[in-house]
């Protein structure tokens, strides 16, 4: 490869025939060609080369295949709608990979990935229905830059722990990975340091808690994981506390946008033998399963 | 399948004399040979130089001769071109980009406009112009502006 490169500089008039075409003499339609085979960052990147590149990474054509086939419903969830007509494809790639509310209070988001165009979506415990939320003895809302949401909720402590939740969305055709954002121990910031607290955790080294996915089309998945590590209780040694973690629940099959899917996800402890507490729940993320491989 | 001969004419003169088959996967030989009365010579591709047109009509006999009807097949053809490309240097890369694009070959655009993607995948803008000779035709003021219209694809 090295030798086949350096051709072009060192010998630009190769084998005695005229001086041949460099890729800057590419026509538009030529360059939006080579522009299928490469990522959004990296055209944006290379919009920057001359004229012809910036033309083709403008083209409608080039942006079409980065956009989902239903991205026309996704611009839909946008209001007001008007102010989104006319836009040319890459505007709306880029509108769309920032975070899109599908629900009125801003608890649903979806959003473009940007190197995939895979469609990603996050809910916020705020959209979950949590067992005992507005008993001030068992959970607390607390705001966080942590979140994407601003907010987690936060479990003192409670001997029936539930939380459930559905979205109802037109996923684009693939297979999804579903995950729980959990923290155990609570957070804060003192002197600019992030420091763990892990005064209230307590429990969940007992009994593994149950995560469930269902789908309107009848797809199942369960996992159970312990959230506390039994056999090291401080926070230096034992990897599942001071920091966030997804916790997969499985994985759901789209095979097409209409109908739109719903899906149903839970996690629960409701073994009322014994109390547990010290628990932050940010969101429920619903991912394609390519992208969760690539981090 | 047809035996018919067609004879192609390089923009420096050369004959390719090639099936009907072969030469057809061109949309615009296809044009060429219902729409026009052939020059005695050939077809007269007066933008495609012998360098290249040797290479054209090389990829042209393997895709024709060799329609893929399992797995392995597939393969052995995709092995085929990934031997193809490897073969050439730039010049005859991009002359080829042009070739195909003038002759309508689908797939022989694809295949050159992917090996450019991956050689420009990873690299800065810098790099690439450096790497390929590209002039930089951007006054200082036009270039910021891209920068800013792109940015949001890397916040």
């Amino acid at each position: 490869m090295g030798a086949t490169l350096s051709n072009l500089t060192e010998n630009p008039n190769g084998a005695g025939a005229a001086a041949g075409p460099g890729l800057g003499d590419i026509p538009e339609s030529c360059v939006a060609c080579v522009f299928m085979n490469l990522t959004p960052p990296e055209i944006c990147n290379l919009a920057r080369l001359n004229r012809a590149f910036r033309g083709a990474a403008s083209s409608d054509s080039v942006w079409e295949a980065k956009l989902p086939p239903n991205y026309q419903h996704l611009l839909s969830l946008l209001s007001p709608l008007e102010r989104y007509e006319g836009l040319s494809k890459k505007a709306i790639f880029a509108v769309l990979s920032r975070s899109v509310p599908f629900d009125d209070e801003g608890n649903k988001v979806v959003w473009l990935d940007r190197v995939t165009g895979g469609v990603c979506m996050a809910v916020s415990a705020k959209a979950m229905v949590i067992t005992g939320i507005d008993d001030r003895r068992y959970w607390s809302w607390v705001p966080t830059e942590e979140s994407r949401f601003h907010v987690i909720a936060f479990l003192q402590q409670i001997w029936w722990f539930e939380v459930e939740g559905v979205v109802r969305f037109p996923f684009p055709a693939g297979v999804y990975t579903l995950l729980f954002r959990l923290h155990l121990g609570k957070f804060s910031r003192r002197l600019g340091r992030r420091v763990s607290n892990f005064e209230q955790t307590h429990g969940w080294e007992k009994k593994p808690v149950t995560f469930e996915l269902s789908t309107s089309d009848g797809q199942q998945a369960s996992c159970d994981y312990c959230l506390d590590d039994p056999d090291s209780d401080d926070g230096n040694t034992n990897h599942k506390r001071g920091c966030w973690i997804d916790y997969k629940v499985g994985e759901f099959v789209v095979s097409n946008s209409e109908p739109m899917t719903d899906v149903r996800f839970s996690m629960k402890q409701i073994d009322c033998t014994h109390s547990k507490g010290g628990l932050c729940v940010d969101a429920v993320y619903i991912i394609p399963r390519d992208l969760r491989k690539r981090r | 399948m047809s035996t018919k001969k067609i004879t192609l004419l390089s923009s420096d003169r050369e004959q390719f004399i090639v099936d009907e088959a072969v030469a057809i996967q061109s949309q615009t030989i296809k044009n060429l040979i219902e729409d026009t009365v052939p020059d005695e010579d050939g077809i007269p591709l007066p933008v495609v130089h012998s360098r290249i047109l040797a290479k054209v009509t090389e990829y042209l006999t393997k895709h024709a001769n060799y329609k893929p009807h399992n797995d392995a097949a597939k393969e052995e053809l995709k092995n085929w071109d990934v031997k193809f490309l490897g073969k050439l240097d730039n010049n005859t890369l991009f002359d080829l980009i042009l070739a195909a694009n003038y002759l309508d070959i689908k797939g022989l655009l694809d295949l050159t406009c992917q090996a450019v993607a991956d050689l420009m995948k990873g690299m800065s803008v810098e790099e690439v112009r450096k790497l390929f000779n590209i002039e930089n035709d951007f006054t200082p003021e036009e270039e910021e502006a891209v920068r800013k219209e792109n940015q949001w694809a890397f916040d």
